[in-house]
């Protein structure tokens, strides 16, 4: 079986990530380019821009020349990192061998891949289907050594086939100037009237290798397959880690949620694709000139469902203020598990609309996790220590002996007694705890005062009266 | 009749003079007393307002018809909203209470209190919901209304006494006051039906150490065999 491989080229990532937040028309009637800093050059640029006669390698001053109104975004390399990690991930779910190429292109190991969808046009169907999916631009070709696969990328060659022949025709016609050769030894070439692949497969490699650099001698044998080309291939990562840089800054909360609806709609593909659940979000919200907000986002249930994530999200919200604009979003979910399926009784009848578990996440989200508890209990003699309110709602431990005549509300700490009491009922002796640095000796009655409110008051050995509950 | 009308009275839309709540829809209160008092028991749903002094037994009147509700429906939650102390879990256990079926929330400001016991009632999964509260209004009372009947849950509200001014449209209001056993109340409002006179409920089948006996020499032997419950 001869090799094949389709190199991916996305010549505008960074851009596409910026446009795809605001899919609003006129934005795309505005021209966009990104300006790699280091070089003073565009290195991305939309349609527009395109048409205005901006061309990719232009610098600054002669872009801004050409289109007035142009709109330059400083190139960010870890976006762009960023995206065309999203695009693997997502392309992992049909095929299995992919390598990052370099920063904008990734190549897919073709050949194995034909043992399970029959022929390479249902294969290239299934995998354009993935990548329309991500709304970005791309270029595409197959070759069957992955630097002849690049080479026709670059070009835009974009044809996808396995025959021998097209695919050396077409690399022939290529200029030098696509090729991954440094501009010195293209010069060099070019000065012994080489000017396609062409012209430079015809010289034996051996002569090759004697008049130019060992470079060009490896770059003709790794395109020629003669020498084979190592690569590495990607392996999906477990969990959901993305960031969308924002066109404009925030200010809104409101305004926010958009952008945080469609990290939600990222996850929930993500999550849905696996059959995974999770039930913690981290969100960063990056702040320009001030420190980055995280927001840790709890659900009690698992879930996937973007639309569930938003209310909880809304509710966390209204609790922050921004101090500054926001640029940037960062969602991480670390934590993710498989998905098993509910199994409520179809007989059950009235059925309600939120299981306990989303309940309780929705009023932790709104009123912090302190505020929603259950009582557990404890064994121990000791009144205060008995009782604990634990934040999770955990199954109690094995049950004990309990004490009857306990009064429904507890003072912590317990206080002074300021009032006249009758005594109805005790004492009950409560001695315990010498083994800790708390021992209690406590002689507890039950008492009523004037109003006719229930007590529950102690006696130290000293004489002095405390009250500590109320039988409501 | 009209097909409206019986549309309407199918929906229970409709009131009629003649009907009052029979008996065996509500819910046992377990005090004798107060089942004859209310005909029945509490209602399935809705809002009972309970105005009470703190540690008169306010909260022990409830509990029993709590726990028989929680009886009924294993798998939902008991809401406790805002208590004005903390609550001593050993004394629910005591009760019968299974504690993980319990939920105590603490809202730290004032109008999420209302806004939790909102939740808390139309998620349908908390059968029953009680909350103390001070003030409020009548659009707060008909939310809750709704939110009761949304997620067929029962609301208690416990609050001081002294805060009346306006007739609020609960289900069903009660006020209590101290009495030497057990406890004093009188049905303030119900629907369908008119106020009764004062009556006291006695709560000495569950606690028979909390009465004030006349002579206070008599102390009462705190053995479980005394409990009904």
């Amino acid at each position: 079986m001869q090799n094949i491989w389709l190199y991916l080229y996305f010549p505008n990532l960074q851009l596409d990530a910026l446009l795809q937040q605001n899919p609003e028309s006129n934005i795309h009637s505005q021209a966009y380019v990104i300006l790699d800093e280091q070089t003073n050059q565009v290195c991305q640029l939309n349609h527009t821009a395109y048409q205005a006669g901006i061309r990719l390698g232009m610098g600054l001053g002669t872009a801004a020349m050409l289109k007035g109104d142009l709109q330059v975004i400083a190139y960010q390399e870890a976006i762009t990192k960023n995206r065309l990690n999203d695009i693997a991930q997502n392309l992992y779910l049909v095929t299995s061998d992919i390598c990052f190429f370099n920063e904008n292109s990734l190549l897919l190991r073709v050949h194995n891949m034909l043992n399970l969808y029959g022929n390479l046009t249902s294969y290239w169907q299934v995998v354009q289907h993935q990548l329309l999916q991500q709304k970005v631009n791309f270029h595409y070709a197959t070759g069957h050594s992955p630097l002849a696969a690049k080479l026709l990328a670059i070009r835009a060659w974009d044809q996808v086939t396995d025959n021998v022949d097209t695919i050396k025709q077409a690399i022939q016609n290529t200029s030098l100037q696509h090729t991954d050769l440094t501009t010195k030894a293209v010069e060099k070439l070019q000065r012994v009237g080489v000017h396609t692949i062409q012209a430079l497969l015809k010289i034996p490699l051996a002569d090759v290798a004697k008049r130019f650099d060992i470079e060009v001698a490896t770059y003709i044998g790794k395109l020629t397959a003669q020498i084979t080309h190592p690569v590495n291939f990607f392996h999906p990562k477990k969990h959901f880690d993305r960031v969308i840089e924002l066109l404009y800054d925030i200010e809104n909360i409101q305004i926010l949620q958009a952008p945080l609806n469609q990290l939600l709609q990222n996850l929930e593909q993500f999550l849905k694709a696996r059959d995974l659940l999770t039930q913690t979000l981290v969100f960063t919200l990056s702040q320009r000139d001030e420190k980055m907000i995280e927001l840790n986002i709890h659900s009690q249930q698992g879930e996937y469902l973007a639309k569930y994530w938003a209310v909880l999200i809304s509710l966390k919200l209204e609790n922050i203020t921004l101090s500054a604009p926001v640029f940037a979003i960062r969602l991480v979910v670390e934590n993710s598990y498989i998905r098993t399926p509910d199994k409520s009784d179809l007989f059950a009848g009235k059925q309600g609309r939120l299981s306990r578990l989303q309940l309780i996440s929705l009023l932790q989200a709104k009123l912090g996790e302190d505020a929603v508890s259950t009582p557990t209990l404890n064994n121990d003699y000791r009144p205060e220590r008995a009782i604990q309110n634990s934040k999770r709602l955990a199954k109690s431990i094995q049950p004990f002996q309990l004490y009857a005549l306990r009064p429904s509300f507890l003072l912590t700490p317990p206080q002074r007694l300021q009032e006249k009491i009758s005594i109805a009922y005790g004492p009950e002796r409560i001695e315990t705890g010498w083994w800790d640095t708390k021992p209690i000796t406590r002689d507890y009655f039950i008492a009523f005062n004037q109003l006719g409110q229930w007590y529950w008051v102690f006696k130290t050995p000293r004489g002095d009266w405390y009250l500590h509950g109320v039988f409501s | 009749m009209h097909p409206t009308i019986s549309y309407l009275k199918n929906k229970n839309l409709l009131w009629q003079a003649n009907h009052t709540q029979s008996s065996d829809n509500g819910q046992h209160t377990g005090f004798k007393e107060l089942d004859n008092a209310l005909q029945g028991g509490f209602p399935e749903y809705g809002v009972i307002d309970i105005r009470s002094q703190i540690g008169i037994g306010e909260l022990r009147l409830l509990l029993p018809s709590i726990l028989t509700r929680q009886q009924q429906r294993q798998t939902e939650l008991i809401t406790l909203i805002a208590p004005p102390m903390s609550i001593n879990s050993e004394m629910l256990a005591e009760f019968g209470f299974t504690l993980d079926q319990v939920m105590v929330v603490q809202p730290s400001l004032n109008k999420q209190v209302l806004w939790s016991a909102e939740q808390s009632l139309k998620s349908g999964c908390c059968h029953s919901v009680v909350l103390w509260h001070v003030s409020l209004s009548v659009t707060q009372v008909k939310r809750l209304q709704l939110a009761a009947e949304k997620g067929n849950s029962l609301l208690f509200i416990i609050r001081q006494p002294q805060q009346e001014h306006i007739s609020l449209p609960v289900t069903l209001g009660i006020k209590l006051s101290p009495s030497k056993v057990g406890i004093n109340a009188q049905i303030t409002k119900r629907k369908g039906s008119w106020s009764n006179a004062p009556f006291n409920i006695y709560m000495g089948a569950y606690w028979p150490e909390l009465s004030q006996s006349e002579d206070n020499n008599v102390l009462l032997f705190p053995s479980r065999a005394y409990r009904a419950g």
